[in-house]
């Protein structure tokens, strides 16, 4: 007879969970249009869930017969994922009312996609990880074909469908390939099982669940769909894509690799350079020829992807909090960008064209200063927050060595300074052509001022973001 | 008082510049001439303490830099030749500051124009004040900085701007020179204020350097090589060709800087560095000769020119060579004292000049006047008694000071010096000559322009006559009245100790006492030289051509300035354009250019074109690619295990 | 070795039967069965278009609704069967599990009753 587990560790997925399903039968009893409530309603839910995190989290705690683990590291890029969710929420709700698709299954599978996001950061184990993955996945597919009647999103959905379904089976394959030789899928009797030597099949498994995540998080080579997907999908859901799940598929990364792999480093510290390398050459490349801001952003994030993953490279305690300060600012950078794109419209249509911007400084001089400040923070330019992002990656790379990967880095980022620097020009100094609309939504102006201050204000007192990414770090490395 | 005689013209050039806009003409024009007439008024007391009273004095502004044991600060130093040159420089400004009002009161960049002129004479100000090489050095970069601005200050003229850079890229020679000289003096004497300096001077009158495989007196090559930079700035023999082509700027520019002042900074400087130059007979001679060769080489030319602005740009040349030449027979007093008196008539003249070139509706041509001294008799006379000073007939300025000169030469004794006094007496015929030519062809004679212009020939406002006639009170009086003090009696105590004299170097004290043919002779051939400008330009106009015809390959070479601007364009600037053009195209364009940024922009593009090629848009190619990265990562990792 | 290849023997035997089965089930009808096709006989049924023929055809998309729906109840019941024989062993905490299973499935199912999935029409 097994006793009832712990269930408190998990408290804010269950409260996720019920708000979920609350939501839906809310939803789906209600006669007339509930989406408004409902969506207020599922960003309290998050934003709660935001509290309950911290409170639930102590020390390192493992429950539900070792599959669920809450610690530390958890926390942190558990408020992280449900920050960049409840934000992007908030801008979708705008969009869902002008582009009347208002329908109250949106904030419910966010909801969802969100769930699975948190228990793939809490997986501490294959099978949990596969799980969590898979319900954010699924959730997600829906929500990039949810405009339905677009021939792009549609297209969209089916292509990330179909790759993630290819990237999930791999996940799976490989899952399996480690299980047969290490014979168990428990992330800590793994990192116990190769302090002596470490069979093929398991090098080969571990191979392709990095390709999964890699997959996930769209590092090269496995970034092909995100190109597509990102121009593709309705605006606010790619946002929701270019933030939340790269975390939540970050942190699992980095807890696969640390955790039941801490003691192959070595090995795949070599993938993870070269996925790192040449993520950061294809977002700094591919990106200048880009004239769509989606497509632009989705090269972008391919970028960001690479520098945060010099930090993982690096592999020590050091380089995982800076891969966690990285992706803090990654969001506050992106969902600021992605508010400002929100706001650009033009007779009510949703403009996507880097030209579109073009005189914004003069019609709307605060976002066009917003905008400039996300741009500059990408760039990577001082004081801005994303000077320091990727400086705190560049000198953990620097101390343990790895001069090419800072070299590199530094140079990809001014090639990316460039397209950056771009879409300033085109704001400032082009003429406008016909001006975008004014009063798009107090919300969106919000989230755009609040994540421009904070990327402004982020010089003054980094202190608190980086000694809880410090204790985040210490947590998965036992500290 | 001290300080604000020197940053009053600062002061004013940053208001005028900056806010020119806000305070208008009006305002610009007041707030200069306010701050430089103020200064003008100061720089009286100052030399009435500082000369009369004998109480030379220096300030400590602030430490500049102090680097190893170079140390610099800025310091202001005040003493008779300081005075003597705030009097010159502080009144000529100031009759130029309010002269532009009335001449420059067409012209659409008033602010700007009158912020320049109190830049330079801030600079100016700092050069001749300054109590180190460095911080002279400053105001001399200074005065060639407003130099150029001014030159070229109606930058859409082409000639306006190609003869700033001229000016600008001459000077560059010359203050290398410069440059070169305060680094040996700092080698020499470990230091560049003035006073450790000339305090050791006697101490290492005999030492020797090894320069360029040849041992030489290290004094010697101090002075050469300041000696350098004064020529570029004084326009002497060899770097003369900017002062021509400067005449591009508005004529008033042309009376302050490159009459009165700036061009005289070279002359300064040498005397300020009178007791380094003491102490090198070779850098006096060399003194000596360039000077007296300047002073007939620019006479010359001065003779065939029909720019009325030229002539009188030439005859500065020709008078500041007088001005070295004294100096090279250690005169020095008498080479300020023309430097003195000169100020005053070669402004008046230039001023005098501009005022017709005025009333003529901007034509300098000399052949297309004449007959215009009945419509502009005040300006007529103006010119007369500057022309009249400038040839030196007693009892006007320039007797006073360019005979004293002549006569120091022949008094030196050297061969140097009768050398010199040779050439200064055929300069001083042909001073005579071509000033009565320019005065002869502009106001006399026949009308040669068109009818529209005579009409419009007309006095100028009293804004512009009134310094004219300042000017012309001491064309006539400033030589009988400071020759007593600057060359005569009293010119030990005058002086005091801001110019140094060693034994055996008594030019001047002989002057006085040289044979009266001697003393007689400049007057004589001026006298001379009048004589035969009127007899070739008002009784037989036709022997100038016939001349020109007879002598043609003279005419020419005069006309053409002794080609040296032909010499230098064959020998420097064409080997420099070329050079120039072979590494702009060839080595920036091709090589850096093509490798660092183009090439890098290029690749970067490509890059970008083949990144984005990627994305073909099939899904079965993103697939194969997701695959083929596993199997490249697993067939890396079985390599490497097996 | 030898040990781990047996546990997958009744695999194998599995495997062997269904094989056995499906070919004794085919060659009887063909051996034992008058053969007399018509057009009525090879036309598809139930799910309304032919079993070979090109896939990129309009077809109701409510038949595919239907089948999802079943898939999904259908899985459930294959999960309830070895939960049943096994509640025994998995105790207060297994039996909660597939309490919260069937709750999420009810309110799946509640879901698509009220957005109308069920309805043909």
């Amino acid at each position: 007879m097994q006793e009832l587990p712990n269930f408190a560790p998990a408290l804010p997925e269950i409260f996720i969970a019920f708000s979920a399903i609350a939501l839906l039968l809310l939803g789906v009893f209600r006669k007339e249009d509930a989406t408004q409530g409902i969506t207020v309603l599922a960003i309290v839910a998050m934003l709660f869930a935001g509290l309950l995190v911290p409170a639930a989290a102590g020390g390192r705690v493992v429950t539900f017969g070792g599959m669920f683990v809450v610690d530390g590291f958890s926390a942190f890029t558990k408020v992280l994922v449900l920050l960049a969710s409840a934000f992007t929420m908030a801008m979708s709700a705008n969009w869902l009312h002008r582009e009347k698709l208002e329908r109250f299954e949106y904030p419910v599978l966010m909801l969802l996609a969100t769930l699975g996001m948190m228990l793939m950061i809490s997986a501490n184990n294959l099978m949990a990880l596969y799980l969590g993955l898979e319900l954010q996945s699924l959730a997600l597919y829906v929500l990039a074909a949810y405009q339905r009647d677009s021939g792009r999103a549609t297209e969209a959905g089916l292509k990330y469908f179909v790759l993630g379904s290819l990237a999930s089976g791999m996940l799976l394959y490989g899952s399996s390939l480690i299980y047969g030789f290490a014979g168990t899928t428990g992330f800590d009797a793994l990192g116990h099982s190769f302090a002596q030597g470490v069979p093929v099949g398991v090098t080969v498994g571990m191979v392709f669940v990095i390709a999964a995540l890699a997959f996930k998080i769209s590092a090269v080579p496995f970034h092909m769909w995100t190109p597509d997907v990102y121009e593709g999908a309705p605006t606010p859901v790619t946002a929701f894509f270019a933030v939340a799940p790269k975390i939540a598929a970050f942190s699992l990364l980095v807890r696969v690799m640390v955790g039941p792999f801490g003691d192959l480093t070595h090995q795949w510290s070599q993938v993870v350079i070269f996925i790192s390398l040449a993520s950061m050459a294809l977002g700094a490349f591919g990106a200048i020829a880009q004239n769509n801001i989606k497509r632009l952003m989705a090269y972008s994030s391919i970028g960001h992807v690479g520098y945060a993953l010099i930090g993982l490279a690096v592999g020590d305690q050091v380089g995982i909090r800076g891969v966690l300060i990285y992706l803090a600012i990654y969001l506050f950078m992106n969902v600021g960008t992605f508010a400002v794109i929100l706001a650009m419209r033009q007779k009510g249509r949703l403009m996507e064209g880097i030209d579109d911007l073009a005189g914004l400084s003069k019609t709307h001089p605060m976002s066009a200063a917003a905008m400039a400040i996300f741009m500059f923070s990408m760039a990577g330019i001082p004081p801005l927050a994303g000077f320091w992002g990727k400086l705190y990656v560049f000198m953990a790379a620097i101390e343990k060595g790895f001069i090419t990967l800072a070299v590199v880095g530094v140079l990809t980022s001014v090639v990316s300074a460039y397209y950056y620097l771009r879409i300033i020009k085109v704001m400032y100094f082009d003429e406008p052509v016909e001006a975008l609309d004014h009063g798009t939504g107090k919300g969106l102006s919000f989230i755009v001022a609040f994540n421009a201050i904070l990327i402004v204000v982020f010089t003054f007192l980094p202190s608190s973001l980086v000694s809880s990414a410090s204790t985040a770090a210490a947590a998965l490395f036992g500290g | 008082m001290y300080t604000a005689v020197v940053f009053l013209p600062l002061f004013a050039a940053i208001i005028a510049g900056l806010f020119g806009r806000k305070i208008g003409d009006k305002g610009a024009q007041i707030i200069t001439c306010g701050a430089v007439g103020l200064s003008a008024l100061l720089s009286i007391p100052i030399f009435i303490e500082v000369v009369l009273n004998g109480h030379p004095a220096s300030f400590q502004l602030l430490n500049w830099f102090s680097s190893g044991n170079v140390e610099d600060a800025w310091a202001l130093r005040f003493d008779t030749l300081t005075a003597v040159m705030l009097i010159v420089v502080n009144w000529v400004s100031f009759m130029v500051h309010v002269y532009s009002i009335g001449y420059m009161h067409h012209d659409p960049s008033v602010p700007r124009f009158q912020a320049y002129l109190s830049l330079f004479t801030f600079a100016m100000l700092m050069l001749v004040t300054s109590d180190n090489l460095v911080q002279l050095f400053f105001g001399w970069e200074g005065v060639g900085l407003a130099s150029y601005l001014l030159i070229g200050f109606w930058y859409e003229k082409p000639s306006a701007c190609a003869a700033a850079i001229k000016a600008f890229v001459v000077n560059r020679v010359g203050d290398f020179g410069f440059a070169l000289g305060i680094f040996s003096v700092f080698v020499l004497f470990g230091s560049v204020n003035f006073d450790p300096i000339f305090a050791a001077a006697p101490a290492k009158a005999s030492t020797v350097i090894h320069v360029f495989g040849m041992d030489a007196n290290a004094i010697t090559v101090c002075c050469l090589l300041l000696f350098v930079g004064a020529m570029g700035k004084s326009a002497q023999l060899g770097l003369h060709t900017w002062l021509p082509d400067a005449m591009e700027g508005p004529t008033p520019v042309s009376a302050l800087i490159h009459a009165a002042t700036m061009v005289t900074a070279g002359v300064f400087m040498v005397a300020r560095m009178s007791p380094l130059f003491e102490y090198s007979q070779t850098a006096l001679n060399v003194v000596t000769v360039v000077g007296g060769l300047t002073a007939l080489f620019a006479a010359t030319v001065g003779c065939v020119q029909n720019d009325i602005k030229r002539i009188i740009a030439y005859s500065t040349c020709s008078q500041l060579g007088y001005m070295f030449f004294a100096i090279g027979v250690s005169a020095y007093q008498a080479g300020i004292f023309h430097l003195f008196t000169h100020a005053f008539f070669k402004a008046l003249l230039f001023l005098g000049a501009g005022s017709v070139i005025h009333a003529m509706s901007d034509e300098q041509d000399i052949r297309r006047m004449g007959g215009i001294w009945k419509r502009i008799p005040l300006t007529c006379v103006l010119m007369y008694i500057g022309s009249i000073a400038l040839a030196g007939i007693p009892p006007f300025a320039g007797y006073w000071s360019k005979d004293t000169i002549l006569e120091a030469a022949w008094g030196a004794g050297t061969p140097f010096g009768q050398f010199a006094y040779a050439l200064g007496v055929a300069a001083a015929f042909l001073t005579a000559f071509y000033s009565w030519r320019l005065l002869i062809l502009t106001f006399h004679g026949r009308p040669r322009a068109d009818e529209h212009v005579m009409a419009h020939v007309h006095e100028s406002p009293a804004v512009m006559t009134v310094p004219l006639m300042v000017l012309a009170a001491g064309a006539i009086f400033s030589g009988y009245v400071g020759h007593e003090d600057f060359i005569g009696e009293g010119m030990g105590r005058f002086w005091s100790k801001s110019i140094l004299l060693i034994d055996g170097h008594e030019a001047l004290h002989n002057a006085h006492h040289v044979p009266t043919t001697i003393s007689l002779l400049p007057t004589i051939v001026a006298v001379s030289g009048i004589a035969l400008a009127y007899v070739m330009y008002m009784f037989a106009p036709a022997l100038p051509r016939w001349l020109a015809k007879r002598f043609h390959g003279i005419y020419r070479f005069l006309l053409n300035k002794w080609y040296f601007d032909e010499l230098y364009d064959f020998l420097f600037v064409k080997p420099a354009f070329w050079l120039g053009n072979g590494l702009w195209k060839g080595g920036d364009g091709a090589v850096i250019d093509a490798c660092g940024p183009d090439g890098l922009a290029a690749v970067t593009r490509d890059l970008a074109r083949r990144a984005s090629a990627l994305q073909s848009g099939y899904l079965y190619h993103y697939a194969f690619a997701m695959l083929i990265g596993v199997a490249a990562f697993v067939t890396w990792y079985i390599v490497k295990a097996g | 070795m030898d040990t781990m290849l047996l546990e997958y023997l009744p695999i194998l035997l599995f495997l062997g039967i269904a094989v056995a089965f499906a070919a004794i089930a085919v060659g009887a009808s063909w051996l034992v069965a008058r053969q007399k096709p018509d057009v009525a006989k090879d036309s598809a049924y139930e799910c309304g278009f032919d079993a070979f023929d090109d896939a990129r055809s309009k077809f109701e998309v409510r038949f595919y609704l239907v089948a999802i729906l079943f898939i999904i109840f259908d899985l459930e019941v294959a999960f309830l069967f070895p939960w049943a024989v096994s509640l025994g062993k998995i105790g207060l905490f297994g039996f909660w599990s597939m309490i919260g299973f069937l709750g999420v499935l009810t309110v799946g199912f509640i879901y698509e009753w009220k957005k109308g999935a069920l309805e043909w029409e």
